[in-house]
């Protein structure tokens, strides 16, 4: 016990050093989260707290003070190397998995292991901290990092990481955005704590309520207004915003500085397909749009009414559909699917090749921009079958034709072209697709991917990419297709959209498109086919474009727009208990109503019976009904005590209450039944103690009384 | 009722002065009995008002009542006045001539039986035994020191407390009516002593344990010592007559209703369930303490007995009949807990 007192001088307060503790601890359970099962992030928790206690309380003590910094370490890192032998040993031995169950000795090992690291680890902070002037930066950054890199995955509107957290808002229809801010609050809020724990400036918890009411507005702003729109590096100026104030973004589609692998997770929208459709050459293709006039400098949107009229540029409240529609249907499927933009789009698109749009009721608005039906026929020939067609629609006018067929006025193209083809076998030598295929061959097997390039500032990216050192990315690629085959007398044009990897549907029905799947390709259109898709598909590239396919998301996101009956099923079942809770809530306030009203009945009832009751009665309801009007002012018997000390009690409010009590008495307990028979005597003395209750009690008590529906209950 | 008893009500005076304004009734004459023996044993004895008032309940329930309390409290003072307070006007026919107001036994080691009830003394003139009669013929004895005696004699003074008759030579000599015996003995001088055990003990209605009184009354005792002393010759008295009148009356009048008697019968089943308590109360308690419940009653001008008479009398009517656990102390806790729920159902039965 000597020890305690001064312990109370030298030690730091049980307040702080609890409060640090938690923090910490809380970082570690954040770190763990994904690195571990419950047991080993609760290991993690309780291994900190330990340490934190055991560090903040020995340290002023021996034998710990007189061990150097040093020693202290080494023995926390003998303690974690000792707990993860012990655990590797727990689950690489058969013994205990023998005994209990192999997932007992899995969690075991992982508890000892977590226990282990989070214990040592804090020992070695805390030991900083408390000895050196530069500890307690390094435990406030550990803490910011556990946070950091918690929360981090949710950069890029990953709005589903981390899992844990998404997964709990994201089925009971919470915006998991609002709980990542009030994480993000609480780590702020952490840090500022254990920043003014290690000054100890006393003053400061005024300054933390600050922060803390800052901090909070801001998840109220979120919540009010919603969270600000991401804002990704769109590559290929289509998946900007729909204002189109970046005019110059449309007239220069090359922008080689601008394109960054960054953000390209980002997910754009995601495609439920309602048919079963699955394409021959590996991709989905989206078109959206394209470029097919030349503009003097390079291909632009068409200005003219009679060309790309298979292209639908607007969203309409009704269905729209295109106004020609591709040819040879015996060869294409028809495909519906739905489509829900994350990010807002200036022109609808939809699975090659997309015929009409219709805008479907929006399941959620928060998350999807805009939602809608593409209705599409789907190609599902093979090239075999385009050998030996003819080129250009039937109805082209020949002013078409020429657009179609117009490029720079570049000699190159047409020599470039022309040598391509000049290797084309005899019976090739006039088709059309043969030459297109030579051509895709050629930047196929030279053409290098890379996002970066000097092109984008000559006055013909595309030719300055073909003739030069060949490396450029989709757009160049497509410019530089299309030029040669419009050299070689082929109507193309550069079609702009998605094309994701069939890989990613990953056997469901809903596909996500990332940004990195928007693209741009070269067309052709055979006559009695359509447009089709000619892609070059370079065999070198130096940028990887891989992404995570984010399956999970892509399934949930596909299930909040499928919006069917399954899906919300789902939602129901995952919210049963919501709203059963609304339905206990709605039967306990039916409940509570109907005790309130049958207490009020119950309570005037007594009060109003005496006044009604046969003589013998009396006795009993008089005295019943003044115990209640006592009871509402605060005055009830307690238990075990007589009627006559109840009322000595109450003298100081009700006098007469003893005279009551007495008659009451005499009645109840004495063989006499006389006084039973006077029902004025007992109006009287009713009316004298009510008369003396509303004397000597405060008129708020008396208010009170009156309102009070239970009052009767603690009458007895 | 008549208009005047609803005028009377207003004003707050004991409810049996309303009953008995206009219908007098013997329970009058006996509540009158008592009080003018309550105020017969205060003129002499100051500061006690509870003691005499036990002993008073004692003395018309028909019981006994034993003192624990130090030498020179007041305990003879008290017996004395109240055996003083008891005359014998003479009206009665069949009274027995022997029996004296008061008499006093100090209880010693060596004393015997028969100086206790009396002995059987050989008259020559007669030649013939003639039985003289002890102390325990008289209204109010006077038992100091209980515990001081011989077995023996306990036995010979319990026979007649219990009997009301003393067995002198196989002849049984009837004791009086009003036989009343105020017992006393020393809590604290244990030396040479004959503790009375629980059976014994079971004889007396009330163990009444007296503590100092205060200190304004200790200063009017000493005040007044003179005068109540040449007062002795204007006192005011009660015929032993009127006493066992009383007794009859009350007994009558009082009336005892299921609620109280399933109480009381509650109480003692609580106290032997108890775990603290060793054993429990007999019922031939709860037969001495009907009557008495009945005395304190009519003291309070009631014709019915309440709440408030069990939680004045049980304590001291159980208190030297149950025996606690070893370790267990608090014989107040004890019977407190043990009352809390009967006397509940009893305050909410007035309702039912």
């Amino acid at each position: 016990m000597k020890q305690a007192s001064t312990k109370a001088t030298t030690a730091p307060h049980f307040l702080p050093t609890s409060l640090r503790a938690a923090i910490i601890a809380s970082s570690y359970w954040l770190l763990s989260l994904s690195l571990t099962v419950v047991s080993g992030s609760v290991a993690s928790f309780i291994g900190c707290l330990f340490a934190c206690y055991l560090i903040d309380i020995g340290i002023r003590h021996p034998p710990m003070k007189q061990l150097r910094s040093f020693t202290i370490n080494l023995m926390s890192l003998s303690f974690l190397l000792l707990g993860l032998f012990l655990a590797s040993l727990l689950t690489s031995t058969s013994l205990l998995s023998n005994l209990s169950s192999p997932m007992a000795s899995f969690k075991t090992g992982e508890f000892i292991k977590f226990f282990a690291i989070s214990a040592s680890l804090t020992v070695c902070l805390r030991v900083l901290a408390q000895r050196t002037s530069y500890g307690a930066v390094i435990e406030i950054l550990f803490v910011a990092t556990a946070f950091v890199i918690t929360l981090s995955a949710h950069r890029n509107g990953m709005i589903h990481r981390p899992f844990v957290i998404g997964d709990y808002a994201l089925t009971r229809g919470i915006d998991p955005s609002s709980i990542l801010m009030a994480f993000g609050c609480g780590a702020v809020l952490s840090l500022a704590a254990l920043l003014m724990i290690e000054n100890n400036h006393r003053r400061l918890p005024y300054h933390f309520t600050v922060l803390g009411l800052l901090c909070f507005s801001l998840l109220f702003y979120v919540r009010m207004f919603g969270l600000p729109t991401p804002q990704l590096t769109d590559d290929l100026g289509l998946t900007g915003q729909e204002q189109a104030g970046n005019s110059a973004q449309r007239e220069n589609p090359f922008r080689d500085s601008e394109n960054t692998a960054e953000d390209k997770e980002a997910p754009v929208a995601v495609v439920v397909f309602r048919d079963d459709y699955e394409p021959l050459n590996g991709s989905y293709y989206f078109r959206e749009s394209a470029y097919s006039q030349f503009n003097g400098t390079m291909l632009d949107f068409t200005t003219r009414s009679d060309m790309d009229q298979d292209l639908i540029a607007n969203f309409t409240n009704s269905r729209i559909e295109a106004n020609q529609l591709p040819r040879a249907k015996d060869q294409r499927t028809p495909v519906r699917a739905s489509i829900g933009m994350l990010i807002s789009h200036r022109t609808p698109f939809g699975l090659e090749s997309p015929v009409a749009y219709e805008n479907t009721a929006n399941p959620n608005n928060l998350r999807f921009k805009r939602t809608y039906d593409a209705y599409s026929l789907a190609p599902e020939y093979d090239f075999n079958y385009l050998l030996g067609r003819e080129l250009g629609r039937a109805d082209w006018s020949q002013e078409v034709w020429d657009e179609y067929l117009e490029l720079p006025d570049d000699p190159r193209y047409t020599e470039l072209a022309a040598s391509l083809i000049a290797d084309l076998k005899p019976e090739y030598a006039n088709d059309p697709f043969a030459k297109a295929w030579a051509v895709k061959t050629y930047l196929d097997e030279n053409g290098i991917y890379s996002l970066k390039n000097d092109h984008a500032y000559e006055t013909d990216p595309a030719a300055s990419f073909l003739f030069g050192d060949l490396t450029g990315y989709c757009m160049h690629f497509s410019f530089a297709a299309t030029y040669m085959f419009r050299s070689l007398g082929i109507p193309a044009r550069v079609g702009i959209g998605y094309s994701v990897p069939a890989s990613n549907k990953a056997g469901g029905s809903s596909l996500l498109i990332q940004a990195v799947h928007g693209h741009a390709w070269p067309e052709i259109y055979f006559r009695d086919v359509g447009w089709v898709i000619v892609d070059p598909a370079p065999q070198q590239t130096l940028v990887d474009m891989t992404t995570d396919p984010q399956n999970s998301l892509q399934q949930l996101l596909g299930d909040m727009l499928r919006n069917d009956a399954s899906f919300d099923d789902f939602m129901q079942s995952q919210q049963t208990s919501m709203i059963n809770l609304l339905l206990i809530l709605n039967t306990f306030y039916a409940l509570v109503l109907a005790a309130l009203l049958s207490a009020y009945t119950v309570k005037f009832y007594r009060i109003w019976i005496p006044s009604r009751a046969a003589a013998d009665k009396q006795y009993r309801l008089s005295y019943r009904a003044m115990l209640d009007q006592l009871a509402a002012v605060g005055l009830h018997r307690k238990f075990g005590e007589s009627r006559e000390q109840f009322a000595r009690r109450v003298q100081g409010v009700a006098p007469t209450m003893q005279q009551l009590t007495e008659q009451h008495l005499a009645a109840a307990l004495g063989a006499r039944k006389a006084d039973r028979a006077d029902p004025q005597k007992w109006l009287q003395l009713r009316n004298k103690i009510a008369e003396e209750i509303s004397i000597n009690t405060k008129t708020w008590k008396r208010v009170l009384a009156w309102l009070n529906p239970f009052s009767w209950l603690l009458s007895k | 009722m008549t208009p005047d008893s609803i005028t009377e009500v207003t004003e707050p005076i004991p409810a049996s002065d309303t009953e008995d304004a206009n219908t007098p009734s013997p329970i009058t004459a006996a509540i009158d009995v008592l009080n003018r023996l309550t105020t017969a044993v205060k003129q002499q004895v100051l500061g006690r008002d509870d003691v005499i008032e036990l002993t008073l309940i004692a003395l018309v329930a028909d019981g006994h009542v034993l003192l624990e309390d130090f030498p020179g409290s007041g305990k003879t003072t008290l017996a004395k006045a109240l055996g003083e307070a008891i005359i014998d006007d003479g009206k009665d026919s069949d009274r027995d001539e022997f029996i004296l107001p008061f008499r006093r036994i100090q209880f010693t080691p060596d004393l015997l039986p028969s100086d206790v009830t009396g002995v059987p003394v050989f008259d020559s003139n007669s030649n013939a035994f003639h039985f003289r009669h002890g102390p325990l013929f008289a209204h109010v004895v006077l038992a100091d020191e209980i515990n001081r005696t011989s077995p023996k004699v306990q036995s010979a003074m319990l026979e007649a407390m219990g009997e009301k008759q003393v067995t002198v030579d196989n002849v049984t000599y009837p004791l009086d009516d009003l036989f009343f015996v105020i017992a006393t003995q020393n809590p604290l001088d244990l030396v040479g002593t004959y503790p009375l055990p629980t059976p014994q003990l079971d004889r007396f209605l009330f163990k009444i344990t007296m503590d100092h009184i205060d200190r304004q009354s200790e200063l009017d005792v000493l005040d007044s010592y003179k005068k109540r002393r040449d007062l002795q010759q204007e006192r005011i008295t009660v015929t032993r007559d009127e006493v066992l009148f009383a007794r009859e009356q009350i007994d009558a009048a009082v009336t005892i209703s299921a609620s109280v008697k399933s109480a009381l019968v509650d109480v003692s089943r609580n106290l032997r369930e108890d775990e603290r308590v060793l054993q429990g109360n007999s019922t031939r308690s709860m037969v001495l303490m009907l009557p008495a419940l009945q005395v304190a009653a009519a003291l309070r001008g009631r014709n019915y007995v309440s709440a408030e008479d069990i939680e004045l009398l049980l304590p001291r009517v159980l208190g030297h009949r149950i025996e606690l656990a070893p370790g267990v102390a608090d014989m107040n806790k004890v019977l407190l807990d043990a009352m809390r729920g009967p006397m509940e159902q009893l305050a909410r039965g007035t309702l039912a």
